[in-house]
């Protein structure tokens, strides 16, 4: 057949065409794999959409496994970068396309939750769910009293220390239970100790407040048992004693020169490449790390509790499982039950270092399979998370409130920002950020 | 004799067919260009601009909020740091880039042993994405075990603070933008240089002129269109800078390299004030709009030919 012009032009056409759609069905989500003619077992049909380590991967696939064998479903584990989470749930929840289900860090599950985006799972989950997890993890899935999701799992920042770096300081005594965890005086005692024994480009610590972990600064909030949002959330708290202190303390760490200067909320350096460099003896870290670190590090290392003050404190990070608003609701809920149901989350957590939500599993139910010795000083910072502090950092304004967080500790770490400044500023963007929800 | 003539009338009822068969053929090739530059291009672009004069987060339709957006940056002292950090980039970076590209380029076109490696190696950033090479920039400018900070340690120079330090952190940027950048600025450079007669530099030089005086009096010149590209391009990818500052800085410290883009991606996906984050947007269109109009009546040299 001859090749006219009519035909080329006709052909381009086509094709431009056939990109053009190709390329707007790029926004649907669905896992391309799938074929939801055929692919349904019977059971339904559910897209899941998470990042995830390999090792995570490994613990929902296995748990994906258990669920469809028992159900009939058919879920499409559509893993993508972290880096692209948010921006692709965002865009497909604009385009009226989201995914049934997907993993969301409990800072930004408020937001959801609050946009009238998730599912209510109340009445779709088994009636004795709530019992089931720690009121801590409970906590942080509900919105206005009504859970939008299960807690999948936690984590929480114990202290990383280089062995080396601190017997080099004379500093040999580390607690190895929580009751011995230091005090904020005792850990200002050994950072000064390690201050005068290092030299200049060596530093006793480095903190985890990085980018939206700046949430972690909270734990020396509450470790002075204070509040940054009203009981009933929908105001500011921090103007406080136990403020002040959080924040008198952490600017000391840039004063006294315990930690880098490019170890503040903005930095794009994270805390555990300063510690990995043998910048800093000591990190906070969640014990998601454990694994890299195992495999990566040819120093000798262990891990403590962190500090406690008028209590004990720490975040509640990790994730939690949600269902969007037009989720088949039975379907999803029965596979969140199942996620979180006592084999998947101790394999996932096992698997993946990362720290159960059932209270059944918290009391010596799991042990990490990497460096399992530590499983104990993890489980045991977990249990010092209050239930009033994660409710707070499960608040809807939590997005807003991250950026004020940032700015304004940025000024007071680097910024040579006073305290009451500080709070000032904190104080009226957190009213701020309250306020235009 | 017979003079044959053909109706006035009979002419385009001859032609009409092949007119409407050429224009035709000019919309089929124009059409899908102009479809894809609508679709990608112009409808994101109203689409933005109808949501600068909303209060939304992206979920839902949002409330109308008027101009309110817009009255609010004229009050932010964070919109108005990004907007100053974006200009003095721009101000830095183009000028940098276009003389560094040019000398480049002069030196590459001229008689130089192994000049195709060196235009290779001049050229490999570009084939780099910008969060690789910005990837780059952090292991060369971390403060703690970044190469440039070891290196000065090692040879006893004070170091300097990449990160946490407002002027070398926005150096640290300029310069890994620059490197970047050289090499496109060369590559442009180097074929407005091989459109430029080698007759025009004899004649000079037969007049007496020297190497500067050619540079001066006819190679710049004469590149004159090129540069006007270079500019607005330069001033173009400046304006829209993200990955390198985000990656590398954040925008940090203390918002010494915030650029307006940073601040628009801050506002609107971390902090999820989508038509605020969009009236941001705008104003970076309006001012490149700006600059190019005023670029493209101002410049004597962007026609200039031989």
């Amino acid at each position: 057949m001859p090749l006219t012009r009519r035909r080329l032009l006709g052909g381009g056409t086509a094709l431009t065409g056939a990109a053009v759609l190709s390329a707007c069905s790029g926004f649907t989500g669905r896992d391309s794999g799938s074929d939801e003619g055929s692919a349904n077992g019977g059971g339904g049909e559910l897209t899941f959409t998470t990042w995830g380590t390999d090792a995570e991967l490994a613990g929902f696939r296995s748990a994906i496994e258990r669920f469809e064998q028992s159900s009939g479903a058919t879920v499409n584990l559509n893993a993508v970068p972290y880096e692209q989470m948010f921006t692709n749930i965002d865009a497909q929840i604009q385009a009226g396309n989201p995914p049934d289900v997907f993993r969301v860090p409990y800072y930004t599950f408020g937001s959801y939750a609050g946009a009238g985006q998730l599912l209510d799972l109340s009445g779709h989950l088994p009636a004795d769910a709530q019992d089931r997890f720690t009121p801590q993890a409970w906590a942080a899935v509900l919105n206005g009293g009504k859970p939008y999701g299960v807690p999948h799992h936690t984590d929480t920042s114990a202290i990383f220390y280089n062995v080396q770096m601190l017997q080099d300081a004379g500093i040999t005594d580390v607690p190895t239970t929580l009751a011995d965890a230091w005090t904020w005086d005792e850990l200002s005692a050994v950072a000064a100790t390690l201050r005068s024994s290092m030299p200049d480009d060596r530093y006793p610590f480095a903190y985890n407040w990085q980018g939206n972990g700046v949430t972690r600064w909270l734990s020396w909030l509450f470790q002075a048992d204070g509040r940054f949002l009203t009981e009933d959330l929908f105001g500011p708290a921090i103007d406080s004693e136990a403020g002040r202190a959080a924040v008198d303390f952490t600017r000391s760490f840039f004063e006294q020169r315990w930690v880098p200067s490019n170890n503040s909320v903005k930095s794009t350096t994270y805390a555990a490449d300063t510690w990995y460099g043998q910048t800093a003896a000591m990190v906070w870290s969640g014990a998601f790390n454990i694994p890299d670190a195992d495999a990566s590090l040819d120093f000798e290392w262990g891990a403590t509790f962190a500090p406690t003050d008028v209590r004990g404190g720490g975040d509640f990070g990790g994730n939690a499982l949600v269902a969007t608003k037009d989720a088949d609701p039975e379907l999803a809920a029965a596979f969140l039950d199942s996620l979180t149901g006592a084999d998947s989350m101790r394999e996932f957590c096992q698997g993946a270092s990362l720290l159960p939500t059932r209270a059944d599993l918290v009391d010596g139910g799991i042990e990490f399979t990497v460096r399992p010795e530590l499983t104990p000083v993890f489980l045991g910072q977990a249990s010092q998370v209050a239930a009033q502090d994660s409710a707070q950092v499960a608040s809807p304004d939590m997005s807003r409130i991250i950026t004020v967080l940032k700015d304004q500790l940025e000024q007071a770490f680097v910024g040579g920002q006073n305290t009451e400044d500080t709070i000032a500023g904190i104080t009226a963007g957190i009213a701020d950020a309250v306020a235009a929800s | 004799m017979t003079v044959t003539t053909r109706s006035p009338t009979s002419r385009p009822a001859v032609n009409r067919p092949r007119r409407v068969r050429d224009d035709v053929a000019g919309w089929s090739f124009v059409t899908p260009s102009v479809a894809l530059l609508g679709l990608f291009v112009l409808v994101p672009l109203v689409w933005a601009l109808v949501i600068s004069f909303q209060r939304t987060d992206g979920f839902g339709s949002g409330s109308w909020a008027g101009l309110q957006n817009y009255a609010r940056l004229v009050g932010d002292r964070q919109f108005w740091r990004a907007a100053l950090n974006t200009v003095l980039f721009t101000g830095i970076v183009t000028p940098l880039a276009l003389a560094l590209g040019l000398g480049a380029a002069v030196l590459l076109n001229s008689v130089l042993p192994a000049r195709g490696v060196f235009r290779s190696v001049l050229i490999l950033p570009m084939a780099i994405s910008g969060v690789a090479t910005a990837l780059m920039g952090v292991l060369v400018f971390d403060e703690n075990t970044g190469i440039l900070n070891r290196m000065l340690r090692s040879t006893g120079l004070p170091e300097a603070a990449w990160q946490s330090g407002s002027v070398p952190a926005f150096a640290s940027v300029v310069l890994v933008t620059l490197w970047w950048r050289v090499g496109f600025c060369m590559l442009i450079y180097l074929s407005g240089l091989q459109g430029i007669s080698p007759t025009l530099y004899e004649q000079a030089r037969l007049d007496g002129a020297g190497a500067w005086q050619r540079f001066r009096h006819v190679t710049v010149p004469l590149v004159g269109p090129t540069t006007f590209f270079l500019v607005v391009m330069n001033v173009i990818y400046s304006f829209q800078v993200f990955d390198v500052v985000f990656v590398m800085t954040g925008g940090g410290p203390r918002d010494a390299t915030s650029v307006l883009v940073t601040y628009a991606y801050e506002t609107g996906f971390v902090t999820r004030d989508q038509g605020y984050a969009a009236a941001v947007g705008i104003v970076l269109l309006l001012i490149m709009l700006t600059f190019t109009a005023v670029q493209w009546r101002t410049s004597r040299t962007r026609d200039l030919v031989e």
